[in-house]
């Protein structure tokens, strides 16, 4: 018996091997969904009403590297904008830039509400310390990941797709700065056993925006994929750490391996222009 | 204009991981059936191909924050299932090893006993015991269908290594039907 007549063999021997007969699809999905309400789920350390200042602190420098990233990438968007509203109304214009050599601060506040001085976060953080700068932190969070969404569903072409571009940058450095201003408050309070409900949900607002940044035009920069994809490592292992609530210090020992051998901090650094922005920019 | 698969693939995972209860049932529907046929291919069994598929898709909804579309969601998915496949059908083995004589197991080394119709029990006795290693690539290739780069992403093997082993595991069988068939094939 040659080759050819034993393959033939073979392929009709076990055509019908285990044949399955129709997939039971609605009760295995029955079973799946059943078996996850009834998993327990792994309680996440609650917020203290208290934390140690230092913590706090850090997420403030984070805020407000993110307020400035947004105010230096703000102002290269205002531009064009100022030197139109130049050409429609001059003396308006000459009048507002007499105070100051940089476009008005009031006008973009205007068009940015967001991007209030990081000194208003400073007030703020005196009289609400801690919950105040973590819910500005994710309310900045929640808006790049609005941002994002908008720009990876709306069209663009020919000119638009160079607006569209600078739009995708400011949106990375907005993420990329929440990014870090997570992981140093994460990594703060995770040495403590006291990573709260707050930050859990940060993380996965983050890890969202993280892969849907992915799977957008601003990862077509190859730094700035790579820094997304090991940013997508650190945040999911993050995520997944405080979803368990389990502390694990091994778990632990594993994201800071993570973020210290992809070096996730000095690049996030070496993006972030906001670190070389002087105060009151 | 088409999407890329991997852009959709993150996408459904990225409304999973929002609460989507649709884009859950969604990716569900999408790879149920492919699942539990490899799975009631490596366990013959429809009870057990169930459990397994069952497994497989509450393990997958836990982790697909780790999901990170390096490979398609499907082969991540199976990936997951031939593990979960794998380790029960080595529990089952155990609990059936105490139980069955060892003549009853089935094996290559089936006396020849001339071409007769059960000639498939033979062969399929003799897929059954294929090695933990080839049979199955051999029932994802040739039974079902899956190109070898689904096999080595499923596997985490070489495409090279997923050759090999079908190769290796079409000898034995030819061997073992050889010898079924009394044909001095080596």
């Amino acid at each position: 018996m040659n080759d050819d007549r034993m393959d033939e063999l073979l392929a009709d021997g076990t055509r019908d091997y285990n044949e399955p007969g129709a997939v039971p699809r609605e009760e295995i999905w029955a079973r799946v969904q059943a078996a996850r309400a009834s998993a327990p789920r792994t309680p996440i350390v609650a917020a203290e009403k208290h934390r140690p200042a230092w913590i706090w602190a850090s997420a403030a420098v984070a805020a407000g590297i993110i307020l400035y990233a947004g105010i230096a990438i703000g102002r290269r968007l205002e531009q064009p904008t100022a030197a139109q509203h130049l050409a429609k109304n001059p003396a308006t214009t000459r009048r507002d830039s007499s105070n100051s050599s940089a476009p008005s601060r009031d006008t973009l506040g205007a068009k940015s509400p967001s991007l209030v001085p990081p000194t208003a976060v400073a007030a703020g953080a005196k009289t609400t310390p801690d919950d105040e700068i973590v819910r500005k932190l994710r309310e900045q969070t929640r808006s790049t990941g609005q941002r994002a969404k908008e720009l990876a569903t709306a069209t663009v072409a020919g000119r638009d797709a160079q607006s569209n571009n600078l739009a995708y940058r400011f949106v990375m450095l907005q993420h990329l700065a929440g990014s870090e201003a997570m992981i140093t408050a994460f990594r703060s309070s995770a040495r403590r056993g006291e990573v709260d409900r707050e930050i859990a949900a940060w993380s996965r607002e983050l890890l969202s925006t993280t892969r849907m940044l992915e799977s957008s035009a601003a990862s077509q920069d190859p730094t700035m994929r790579r820094l997304l994809e090991d940013l997508d490592l650190v945040i999911a292992q993050i995520t997944q750490y405080v979803t368990r609530g389990t502390n694990s210090p091994d778990d632990l020992d594993l994201i800071d391996q993570s973020i210290s051998k992809r070096s996730v901090i000095a690049k996030l650094h070496g993006i972030n222009p906001g670190r070389n922005l002087p105060a009151g920019t | 204009m088409s999407e890329n698969p991997r852009v959709v693939d993150r996408q459904l995972v990225h409304r999973c991981l929002s609460g989507d209860s649709l884009a859950e049932r969604a990716l569900y529907d999408a790879h149920v059936e492919r699942v539990y046929r490899l799975m009631h291919r490596m366990a013959g069994d429809a009870d057990l191909a169930a459990d397994f598929t069952q497994e497989t898709f509450i393990r997958a909804f836990e982790r697909l924050e780790q999901f990170r579309g390096d490979a398609s969601l499907a082969t991540w998915l199976h990936t997951i299932a031939v593990s979960i496949a794998l380790n029960g059908l080595r529990k089952v083995q155990r609990i059936r090893g105490r139980t069955d004589s060892i003549d009853d197991s089935p094996g290559l080394s089936v006396p020849p006993a001339g071409f007769t119709a059960d000639l498939k029990a033979r062969l399929h006795s003799a897929v059954d015991a294929l090695s933990e290693k080839l049979r199955p690539v051999f029932l994802m290739h040739d039974v079902e269908g899956y190109t070898h780069d689904e096999i080595a992403g499923t596997l985490g093997i070489p495409v090279g290594t997923s050759k090999a082993r079908l190769f290796d595991a079409r000898a034995k069988l030819r061997l073992a039907l050889a010898a079924f068939a009394g044909d001095p094939i080596a």
